[in-house]
């Protein structure tokens, strides 16, 4: 089993700061649409189907709790909720910043249940991390590629969109490059959970940049929607406090 | 000795190249740096020189319409009870509202600590507003440098935010002119708004708010019901 963790924590504080002398990082600033079809010029995004290949890894308790998950009612996506940054890793815009000490990434789904990721550079985790939808960041540079690592989950989010679960044990580590002469970032996901999943998975995505800013898109769901969803989140919280007596 | 120069030769590049556009005016001529991390400071707190919070959008005066409207507001349906955007000009008033600003190439973005009911406004200082704009929850923004005050004008606003807590309504004619600025130092920004409204509020109202810069994160908060 990889020991991401381990490995990263290493490269962290051996490779904290940017590259060798003379280089300095490149500059992605910019707003980026997921890439599907042409728009990916020739490049195959691994295990594009991503479903199969979780539940390939889950551990047989997570196997079980995602199988008695209710599409609407457990979905924390749903009604202006938080996704989580596993989640976020599918989605199909952001916004990306960047300042001397960080790199922000704004996502754009919905930036309300979304939320963003802050990466930061020259340091490490903190000791005691409260447990957030999006986790600690920091990262790297390794050459020209960004190292992100990210610990520091709370266990309400999602791995993907069908409920398979993690625990505050998961593990995120992201690889991020320019390709096809610039016009793509590419991210490679590796996600552990030893608690939750049997062994590492991994994934890449490509992104195209798509100019310096984003459309608004705010969380908007009427007020009768939402007391419906309520409702049914309600109800179902009932029946499972009548199975777990 | 010259290993200290390169490390910080290279360090001032990495800050240059690291999405802060690279400006070849002179020093005295470049707009304040006013990235950085800021939280409102409360109502009841005093700034060296006598500097203070004033006014409230809850001291909005209305047009005899919207004020009968907003008495037939239900106030359950408050977009802040449903983890929606509220506005900017309710949620800059908010106490303790934390923001992170971060220049961009052609934008300064400003994200809200609450992200749920601030989201992410982006402010647009290379260009003016489009001529036809989709009305949104955040509107329009751009911006542009009056010496140190940055000054950010927004119109196309939905009507779907408040403008207070007690329900007052707005029109798609609202517009605010908020300015901008760095005092005591930095150490402070001082935070003015106007907003308009022709269909709705009796006249202009102007609130003033300050922040205070912090050297700590923005924290993850993200709105859970």
């Amino acid at each position: 089993m990889m020991h991401a963790r381990t490995v990263g924590t290493l490269t962290g504080i051996l490779f904290a700061w940017t590259p060798a002398f003379g280089q300095t990082p490149p500059d992605w600033t910019g707003a980026y649409r997921l890439a599907v079809g042409q728009a990916l010029e020739g490049f195959e995004p691994l295990n594009l189907d991503l479903h199969p290949v979780i539940v390939a890894h889950l551990q047989p308790w997570a196997k079980t709790k995602m199988e008695a998950t209710d599409g609407v009612a457990d979905d924390t996506g749903q009604i202006c909720q938080p996704h989580g940054l596993f989640r976020n890793s599918q989605t199909a815009t952001f916004l990306w910043l960047a300042s001397p000490d960080k790199i922000v990434i704004a996502f754009g789904g919905n930036i309300a249940t979304s939320g963003v990721q802050r990466i930061y550079f020259n340091r490490q985790h903190p000791r005691n991390l409260l447990p957030t939808w999006n986790g600690h960041s920091v990262g790297h540079w390794e050459g020209d590629t960004l190292v992100v690592d990210t610990i520091g989950f709370n266990d309400k989010s999602w791995l993907q969109v069908a409920m398979e679960p993690h625990t505050e044990e998961a593990h995120m580590i992201q690889r991020i490059r320019q390709v096809g002469d610039g016009r793509l970032l590419e991210i490679q996901y590796a996600v552990e959970d030893r608690k939750a999943l049997t062994s590492a998975y991994t994934y890449t995505r490509y992104y195209r940049k798509i100019g310096e800013s984003l459309p608004e898109n705010v969380c908007s769901q009427g007020l009768q929607e939402w007391r419906e969803w309520r409702g049914k989140a309600l109800q179902r919280l009932i029946e499972r406090s009548r199975i777990v007596r | 000795m010259r290993s200290a120069s390169m490390v910080l030769t290279a360090l001032l590049m990495v800050s240059a190249q690291n999405g802060i556009t690279q400006d070849r005016r002179a020093p005295a001529e470049l707009p304040p740096d006013i990235s950085g991390v800021y939280q409102a400071i409360a109502n009841r707190d005093t700034l060296p020189g006598g500097l203070r919070n004033t006014g409230s959008p809850s001291d909005i005066v209305l047009l005899p319409a919207a004020e009968q409207q907003r008495k037939n507001v239900d106030l359950s349906a408050d977009p802040e009870k449903m983890c929606q955007n509220i506005g900017p000009f309710r949620m800059m008033a908010r106490d303790r509202t934390k923001i992170e600003i971060v220049p961009a190439r052609s934008t300064i973005v400003m994200l809200f600590e609450d992200i749920s009911h601030g989201n992410m406004r982006q402010i647009f200082m290379m260009r003016g507003h489009p001529e036809k704009l989709t009305p949104t929850w955040l509107g329009d923004s751009v911006g542009k440098w009056m010496g140190d005050t940055l000054v950010v004008d927004t119109i196309g606003f939905n009507d779907q935010t408040w403008l207070n807590d007690a329900g007052a309504q707005h029109s798609d004619a609202l517009h605010l002119v908020e300015r901008i600025r760095p005092i005591l130092g930095g150490r402070f920004l001082e935070y003015r708004v106007t907003a308009e409204d022709s269909k709705s509020l009796a006249k202009p109202y102007t609130y003033k708010r300050y922040y205070e810069r912090l050297e700590t994160d923005i924290m993850e908060d993200i709105c859970e019901q």
